[in-house]
């Protein structure tokens, strides 16, 4: 097995008196699709913004390619390849599809911003540049016919892959998927797991946080389960299946929402 | 950009430029009323430093702050030309520049509060201008500094490019061009600062910050960075207007100043880089007519200020953002 | 020392009262009032007239302000807030309705008042001395209406069903909406309340340090100051930050009285240093 894309070690949170996420360690493998799931109120966000820099860690870490991520800015954090997404709410509402896109590509300008000011051959490459990678991209997601659109006009189908579009443009080498299924229908699920899968088989790492067992179930090559902030389980899906504890932390919840 | 619309663009730009420098100066001359050279100056200015603030409402921050940067910047290049005997020409840029390196420190800390927070401490901000002007040295307190001399000539190998301003019969016709060129070429510059990447980035992250700084934008940086032009313009337009006034006072920009250029903004409307300027223009003129109801001014003014509010809660123009970053 | 305190005590009651006002209609309605200084000055104006010229006993002045204020709230609100909160579509152009106000307010009290510093006859007379101590009586009594007033809406708030209501809406307007709180008109009673909090610490302070129709804008500087410190809508963020604000007046008058006249551009840099640290102010909700 090669080094790991990501490693997360002894990652601990707590706010105030209360333990949000308690020494969850775990490890994503160059190309996986990756998922961390637990019941409602288990620290699945919490660990998200931690994995993402949004929030700093009380203790542990979060290591990129071998090198300490956590309690670095998101910015800088991005810049190295961890990129998150945002559920459907977190858009530019005033701009259009295509231009989040193109602005999105901000880290792989080659020309300094004052270069962009000034209108120079380097800047105007890398507008060009900018175009036509974003116009790859949201056909690549299926938005090409809704790309001149105002996102606060889309569905929220639309949405989600706006979101995932806005992500693959800051050219990431693991992305963040935050609850990619959450109030999805049965067909809308479908076609978001084919997107996963897609992105995935463009060389992306994907991690998900989400508690859509069914999605999980099918699109994971490896689950984290967490419970009360404290990793229970990880393993394949069959053997996440067959697991006990996650039987037990999730007693109460229908049999066929756990994909059992 | 489409052909017809960048020769419309260039039409418009035109049109400015012969109205500004050509067709007003004319005018004057033809009328006599050369007491519009001054007037005209101060729109100029205040312009400029309106612009500055609609840069700070374009990275979704209500600034309500510019009067201290008029101030630190007027206070800058009257303590070079009297102090240390500098050129006006000189001082000009280091006092804008100044008050963006000193705009820097502050507004590392501050930036980070958002909404309302950060309305009241830029309005705090002016208030800790006008007492640091008094307590200090340097600033000659109350007093102030005053006889600040007018700009000298700029002659560049032997040949005189700009003539010394005491040349002239009436010193407001060199400032009216000095101050409707320097608002020409600060605006020209926030036109191309909007459309340009930047501008696309502050729109990004007036929009959502988090989102922003999820695509690798240094959010912090920018929000310094747009902030340090916003004092840049305002700290411009103080200088020149200290050369017009050649004095100036700890109250010489003052709380009230403040809250005018966010207005000039708001009234313009924000999705316009040339908003502030109609603003500001509407604002001081229509000001100036109250003049003649005396007492009854500031009521008036205000009065209409409430009603414009009531009827047009979203400005003269538009509130909106525009639909799409670039024309 | 004790006299320092004993001044940082006076100050911070009348303080902490103009900021509750403030913060309470911050709270409710989002709006930050610009014109509060303005109300404080009517206030102050209102008591002149009534105890100064008609010779009326002081508290049918105070009375008096307090109504007049609380009036003139409630007018505010519902002919100008509500509907341009209604109309517009950002929330900021309630900051520029009332920095219209504001203005309005300064040119008609100049207008019906004049620009003459106005001041009115001693409420008590003698001063109260104790070892090193000198307290005038006036300002005692001044000082223990401000906290009674304060002690008085905090139990408003607390055990009143208007109370209880308004701190719900603070809350959760949306929420306190749905569970059948009539918000528009708690909207209504709270601009009400709050101007005629600013009114009743002008009428309390023109017995002592008189009024004029210019510090409107400064008052209303303070009052941002405090509201900041302690976080803005939390009522007890207001009264600390009043109590606070007036003890670093009052010691910095005493502390760095040799360096002229500084003491609140010391303030106003710590406070920005304060900030920078927690934004929220003491015991502010994150904001925005």
């Amino acid at each position: 097995m090669t080094a790991p894309i990501l490693t997360v070690r002894d990652l601990t949170k707590r706010y105030g008196g209360l333990t949000a996420v308690n020494e969850v360690s775990f490890d994503v493998q160059e190309g996986e699709i990756l998922s961390v799931i637990g019941p409602n109120g288990a620290g699945k966000s919490t660990i998200f913004k931690l994995i993402s820099s949004f929030v700093k860690p009380t203790r542990g870490e979060v290591r990129f390619r071998g090198e300490v991520i956590s309690g670095l800015a998101p910015h800088v954090v991005a810049r190295k390849g961890v990129v998150r997404t945002f559920q459907e709410t977190t858009i530019f509402k005033g701009m259009t599809a295509r231009d989040s896109v193109i602005v999105a590509h901000h880290l792989r300008s080659q020309a300094s911003l004052a270069g962009f000011f000034f209108g120079t051959v380097a800047a105007r490459r890398d507008e060009d540049a900018f175009a036509r990678s974003a116009d790859e991209i949201l056909e690549f997601l299926g938005l090409d016919a809704v790309g001149n659109e105002l996102a606060s006009n889309l569905p929220q189908g639309h949405l989600r892959a706006l979101g995932i579009a806005i992500g693959l443009a800051a050219d990431p080498k693991i992305l963040l998927l935050d609850e990619p299924f959450a109030g999805m229908n049965v067909d809308e699920t479908r076609q978001a797991v084919e997107r996963v899968r897609a992105v995935r088989d463009r060389g992306v790492t994907c991690l998900l946080v989400e508690h859509d067992m069914a999605a999980v179930m099918k699109i994971s090559d490896r689950i984290v389960v967490i419970n009360f902030g404290v990793k229970i389980a990880e393993g394949t899906p069959e053997a996440i299946r067959a697991d006990d504890k996650v039987i037990e932390a999730y007693l109460g919840v229908e049999d066929e929402t756990i994909g059992l | 950009m489409t052909n017809s619309r960048r020769a419309g663009s260039v039409a418009a730009v035109a049109v400015f430029l012969a109205a500004v420098f050509v067709a007003i100066p004319l005018a004057i001359a033809a009328t006599g009323r050369t007491d519009l050279y001054y007037t005209l100056s101060s729109v100029a200015l205040l312009a400029i430093a309106s612009g500055g603030v609609w840069l700070t409402f374009y990275i979704g921050r209500i600034n309500i702050g510019q009067g201290a940067w008029a101030l630190v910047g007027g206070y800058a290049s009257a303590v070079l030309v009297t102090t240390y005997g500098w050129s006006f020409w000189l001082s000009l840029p280091v006092a804008g520049l100044f008050c963006a390196l000193m705009s820097m420190l502050v507004g590392l800390p501050i930036l980070r509060l958002r909404g309302v927070y950060f309305s009241m401490v830029t309005l705090v901000l002016t208030e800790v201008a006008r007492l640091t002007a008094l307590a200090l040295p340097i600033t000659n307190g109350a007093r102030g500094i005053t006889s600040i001399p007018t700009p000298g000539a700029i002659r560049l190998f032997g040949v005189t490019l700009v003539p010394g301003f005491e040349t002239f019969a009436n010193r407001n016709a060199p400032f009216y061009f000095l101050s409707a060129a320097m608002m020409t070429l600060c605006f020209a510059g926030l036109w191309r600062l909007v459309h340009s990447r930047l501008g696309r980035l502050f729109a990004a992250m007036r929009q959502n910050e988090e989102l922003a700084s999820s695509m690798g934008v240094n959010v912090p940086l920018l929000r310094v960075v747009a902030y340090a032009i916003s004092s840049f313009l305002g700290g411009i337009g103080g200088a020149i207007f200290v050369a017009i006034a050649q004095s100036i006072y700890p109250s010489s920009f003052t709380i009230n100043d403040s809250v005018n250029f966010m207005l000039n903004c708001f009234l313009g409307g924000l999705g316009f880089v040339f908003g502030p300027m109609l603003g500001t223009l509407v604002l001081y003129f229509g000001w100036d007519l109250l003049f003649q109801t005396g007492q009854y001014q500031l009521l008036i003014y205000s009065g209409v200020m409430i009603l414009l509010m009531l009827v047009l809660p979203n400005g003269l123009l538009s509130l909106r953002w525009p639909s799409r970053g670039r024309p | 020392m004790e006299q320092v305190i004993a001044n940082g005590l006076y100050l911070g009651a009348q303080y902490a009262l103009i900021a509750l006002g403030l913060t309470l209609i911050f709270a409710l309605m989002n709006v930050l009032n610009f014109a509060h200084g303005q109300m404080y000055v009517l206030g102050g104006f209102v008591v002149y007239e009534v105890y100064g010229l008609m010779k009326l006993p002081f508290v049918v002045a105070l009375i008096a302000a307090a109504a007049t204020l609380a009036v003139l709230g409630a007018v505010l609100e519902r002919f100008l807030f509500r509907t341009v909160i209604r109309r517009s579509e950002r929330e900021e152009s309630t900051m520029l309705l009332a920095a219209g106000v504001a203005y309005f307010l300064d040119a008609a009290i100049l207008l019906i008042f004049g620009e003459k510093q106005r001041g009115v006859r001693k409420i008590v007379n003698g001063v109260f001395m104790w070892d090193n101590l000198i307290l005038p009586w006036d300002r005692i009594l001044v000082a223990g209406l401000a906290i009674a007033f304060i002690v008085a809406f905090i139990l408003m708030m607390q055990y009143t069903k208007p109370g209880r209501a308004m701190r719900a809406m603070a809350q959760d307007r949306t929420a306190a909406q749905l569970m059948g709180v009539p918000v528009a008109f708690y909207g209504l009673v709270g601009f009400a309340l709050g101007a005629m909090l600013a009114g009743l610490v002008g009428g309390l302070l023109v017995t002592i340090t008189g009024v004029n129709s210019g510090i409107g804008g400064p008052i209303s500087i303070k009052a941002f100051m405090m509201v900041m410190i302690g976080g803005a809508g939390v009522v007890g963020g207001a009264i600390a930050g009043g109590f606070i604000l007036g003890m670093l007046e009052s010691v910095g008058l005493t502390v760095l009285h040799s360096y002229g006249d500084v003491t609140y551009l010391v303030i106003f840099i710590a406070m920005m240093i304060f900030l920078a640290i927690r934004p929220n102010g003491l015991m502010g909700k994150p904001w925005g």
